[in-house]
Order: C-alpha cells, then sequence, then structure tokens
C-alpha cells in the first residue's frame, strides 16, 4: 500500500511539474486555428494566417519548452526538428523561428504585435493573450 | 568553379560581423570530421574523391562550411555560403552566393550561384546532418562538377489542409572544368540552358517528390582535346580509305557533346512512421543521341528509429548504364567511322556497379551526430572489383 501511495505522489508531483504548453496570439487575431495550421507554421510550411496576414512564429530559448513543444505539437524530437531546419536553412528555402528569452517575452511580443505567434507554460497565460490550443 | 582567396582578417570580419546599419546579418554553419578507408581488390579506387589504399584519410569526406545572411528587410535577403572540403586541401570556395526576393509569403525568386537540383537530396548533400546516410549513395549522388550553378530560381509552397506542396523552376548555366574518368583528365566544358522543374508532395508522415532538368551541352576542351583527339587516327585511316568530307563531318557531329541535349529525371519517397524510415530514388539520367549512354541508377534504405537519438539504417544501391546503341550514327555511313563510334560508346559506357551498408546515427550533442557506416560493394571495372568502405565521423550544424 505504501509503495501505491508513493507512486500515486509521485506521478502527480511529475504531472504538476510539466504543464501544459499553451499557443498563443494576440488578442485581436481572429483566425480560427486547428492542429495542423499549428504546425505549418512553426514549420515554416505555410507563412500567414488564414486570414492572409503574415505569421511570425517565435520559439524559446529555454530548450526544455522547445522540446516538449516540440514533440507533442510537431511530433519531431529535437533533433529531427534540427535536422529538418538545417535542410531549408541551408538550401535557402526557409529559417528557424527566432528564439526569445522567457515566458514573459513571448506574452510582450505577442501582446504588442498581431502577426506574432509563441507557446509559453500554460500557467504564465495571462488576459492579455489569447490561446488558440494547448498540449 | 571559383576559388575566392580569404584572408584571416576577412574570414574574422564575416564571422563577427553580424550586425550592420543596413541588414539583419544571421551566421550559421555546417560540418563533417570523418575518417574514411576503402579498399578493393584492383588499383583504382571505387569512387572519385575516396582513396582506396586501405589506409585511414580524415580527408576525404570532411568539410567545414560557414554560410552567412543578411535580412534586409521588406522580403530582400543576401546569402553567401563558403565551403572547404578536405578532398580540395579545405580551400575554401564561394558555392552559394544569391540573393532572394518574397514576392508574396508563399513565392520567393533567387538569383546567383546555388546548388544544381539534379537529384532530390543535391541542394544539402553536404549538409550531413540533415539525413541519417553517413555519405549519400554514391550511385546517384557522385561528385558531379556541375553541382553548382548560376541562373534564377522560383520557389513556391502551397498548402491543402494537412498537405504541401513545394515546387521550383529554374533556368541557369554552367562553365567549369571537367574530370573525364576515361582519360583522367580535366578539361574545360559547360551546359547552357539548363531548366529544371521539382515538385514535392507531402502529408505528416510521408513525402513524395519528382523532378526533371533539361540542358544543353557545350563540348569545349572535352570535344576537342578528348574526343575529336582520340578519334583522329580512326579518321586518318577512313579517309585513306576513300571517307568522304561529309561523312567524316557527320561523324564528328555524332561523337561531340556541343550541342546535344542533357536530361535528368528522378522520382522517389520517403515515409517516417512510427519510427521505420524508409527512403526510395530512381533516377534516369544521359546526353541524348550522343557516345554516352544514359544510366539508370537507384537507392532504397529501411531505418529504424531505437530511441529518439539513435537510428539504424540498412541501404542498398545500384548504379547500371544501357547497353550502346547506334541510334546516334544514324547519319554515319562510313563503316570505319561507324564502327569507331560504336567503340567510343563503349569505352564510354565505363562502368556499373552495386552495393549494400549499413549506417548508425547516434545524435549524441543537440547541434551533432556521430555516424559509423560499413559498405561492401561490387564495381564492374577490372581494376576495381570487390570494394568496402567503412567510416566513423561526425556531422554537426551550428
Amino acid at each position: 500500500m505504501r509503495k501505491i501511495l508513493c507512486t500515486i505522489l509521485f506521478l502527480s508531483f511529475s504531472t504538476s511539474t510539466l504543464a501544459e504548453i499553451s499557443v498563443i496570439v494576440h488578442k485581436g487575431n481572429t483566425n480560427s486555428f486547428n492542429k495542423n495550421v499549428i504546425s505549418n507554421i512553426f514549420l515554416g510550411k505555410i507563412k500567414t494566417f488564414p486570414d492572409g496576414s503574415v505569421a511570425i512564429p517565435i520559439k524559446q530559448e529555454d530548450e526544455s519548452i522547445n522540446t516538449r513543444f516540440s514533440v507533442e505539437a510537431l511530433k519531431k524530437s529535437p533533433s529531427q526538428l534540427k535536422a529538418y531546419w538545417a535542410k531549408l536553412l541551408f538550401t535557402g528555402k526557409g529559417i528557424p523561428p527566432k528564439a526569445v528569452a522567457n515566458d514573459i517575452e513571448v506574452l510582450e511580443l505577442v501582446n504588442s504585435n498581431p502577426n506574432i505567434i509563441g507557446y509559453i507554460d500554460s500557467n504564465k497565460v495571462t488576459d492579455s493573450v489569447k490561446v488558440i490550443a494547448t498540449y | 568553379m571559383r576559388i575566392i582567396s580569404c584572408t584571416p582578417a576577412l574570414l574574422f570580419i564575416l564571422i563577427t560581423s553580424t550586425y550592420s546599419a543596413f541588414a539583419e546579418v544571421s551566421i550559421n554553419g555546417f560540418a563533417s570530421i570523418r575518417a574514411t578507408s576503402s579498399d578493393q581488390d584492383g588499383d583504382t579506387p571505387a569512387h572519385q574523391g575516396i582513396e582506396g589504399n586501405g589506409e585511414l584519410s580524415f580527408k576525404d569526406e570532411s568539410l567545414f562550411a560557414l554560410q552567412a545572411r543578411a535580412d534586409m528587410g521588406d522580403g530582400l535577403s543576401a546569402t553567401i555560403q563558403i565551403v572547404a572540403e578536405g578532398k580540395n586541401n579545405f580551400n575554401l570556395e564561394a558555392s552559394r552566393a544569391y540573393i532572394s526576393y518574397e514576392l508574396t509569403p508563399n513565392h520567393r525568386i533567387s538569383a546567383g550561384r546555388f546548388a544544381n537540383p539534379l537529384f532530390y537530396q543535391s541542394e544539402f548533400e553536404n549538409v550531413g546532418y540533415a539525413y541519417n546516410f553517413a555519405r549519400l549513395p554514391k550511385s546517384v549522388y557522385q561528385p558531379f562538377e556541375f553541382n553548382t550553378i548560376d541562373g534564377i530560381t522560383l520557389d513556391s509552397d502551397f498548402t491543402f489542409g494537412q498537405y504541401a506542396l513545394t515546387t521550383k523552376i529554374l533556368y541557369g548555366s554552367w562553365e567549369g572544368d571537367f574530370f573525364e574518368p576515361l582519360t583522367g583528365e580535366t578539361n574545360s566544358f559547360g551546359l547552357d540552358d539548363i531548366v529544371s522543374l521539382r515538385a514535392n508532395f507531402s502529408g505528416g508522415w510521408w513525402n513524395i517528390y519528382g523532378g526533371v532538368i533539361f540542358n544543353v551541352l557545350d563540348g569545349g576542351e572535352v570535344d576537342t582535346d578528348v574526343i575529336f583527339a582520340a578519334a583522329q587516327p580512326a579518321i586518318d585511316f577512313a579517309i585513306s580509305q576513300g571517307a568522304t568530307d561529309v561523312e567524316v563531318d557527320n561523324f564528328l557531329n555524332a561523337i561531340k557533346y556541343t550541342g546535344k541535349d542533357g536530361r535528368y529525371s528522378y522520382l522517389g519517397f520517403n515515409i517516417d512512421k512510427n519510427d521505420i524510415l524508409i527512403d526510395f530514388e530512381i533516377t534516369r539520367y544521359g546526353i541524348k543521341d550522343s557516345v554516352d549512354v544514359f544510366n539508370q541508377v537507384w537507392y532504397a534504405s529501411l531505418g529504424y528509429r531505437v530511441t529518439p537519438e539513435i537510428t539504424i539504417l540498412v541501404h542498398t544501391e545500384e548504379f547500371t548504364q544501357d547497353n550502346v546503341e547506334d541510334k546516334f550514327l544514324s547519319k554515319v555511313n562510313n563503316q570505319i567511322l561507324f564502327d569507331t563510334g560504336i567503340a567510343f560508346a563503349e569505352a564510354f559506357r565505363e562502368y556499373e556497379f552495386k552495393g549494400s551498408g549499413v549506417t548508425l546515427r547516434h545524435d549524441f550533442h543537440p547541434n551533432a551526430a556521430l555516424k559509423v557506416d560499413y559498405f561492401l560493394g561490387e564495381d564492374s571495372r577490372t581494376d576495381v572489383g570487390d570494394f568496402s568502405i567503412w567510416s566513423v565521423g561526425i556531422d554537426l550544424i551550428f
């Protein structure tokens, strides 16, 4: 019984430390998104939102959240994603999203620019932005 | 190709100047450090550029590259890529130098010097980190002199729900020195009016592609110093036996490269599902109505991603050539010259080979992959015969 309790406690702790990731856009962004569109934007396959306005994806300098987003949303391991971008970058077909410092910087950029789309820890989401998907 | 001289000071400026008043400059790069050992039954190496003396070489398959991209805003950018390859004594070479302009978010036009998209992976064949092979299959990805061309290209992206279509249309030319394996000499050669069309259609876990390239050859010294020179004794003999000037002209027109049409085509697919990886590409290329017969080559690989960091790949490939036909000699009526033409075509038919290998890839670092590869093959040339290549190396990007 003690072992079971310990396992349950461990699992709940693990879950709480790995919070969801929220994909966020500007509050005024009225586009409807599905996960394919989000994936295609972050993989550089499409460069506009559904309404035709330019989409600028950004990532974070923190590799742990990048890794989780890559695996959950893009279905690629970090090395697969790097190999994918290497093909595009060195053939002039695309450049990977720029990295910003942290959740706060993503929030500020998304809040100030309707073209930016980013992802942050769901616990850090504020009313200043719009959540379009969670992973 | 032009070898540019680059002083240490210039290199320092290139690497460190990441800020400009006019553009945001980003520097990236890739490198491969590979120890390769190849050996064969005969005295001739199986592949050009890989020494076949059984000794370990750290030069044959190693390279360093730096790419600088200046983003000037409003969709305009300039890119230069400088590569130092071990097989060229690490001399610096500007392998890419082009400007790009985004006509729309999905259409980009570029002009300058860039990769010749001969086959599916040609544009990134130097970027070892980008693929799981230790070296791309030599049956298809040979070190062609005209891997880099000058011209203009339009790249487009389209999406249809979860599917993506990318297309490329290119026009360009190439001029340079061509290594003729038959003679072991290097002579001037050229490709004019290169037109390339490619389409790539992909879903979440699959990708299919195909492309064609057309060009018109300028035989240069290969015509005058190799082919015509080699044919001269036969021409002299034919004239002594009564061959007319018209018959000789028809013969020279039949065996020369200048004005002939080059044709390249390729087709293939990739699958990456449930950690199982499959790659297949088949290509056919050659020069129409010439002494050079068409090549038909292919490769296939089956891989398994054991963990996100470790992938094992088994691969097989084959390089074959069509049998010699006499169609290119249809206007040559003189029997001596006709027989000489057939003998030339047989000589140019060079060789065939096939082989299989296994590759282990370990992404031991976020930016680097260790690759171990072993390949066994057999070559139709008697001075090559059975051959083996093994290599251990690291591919990285930064």
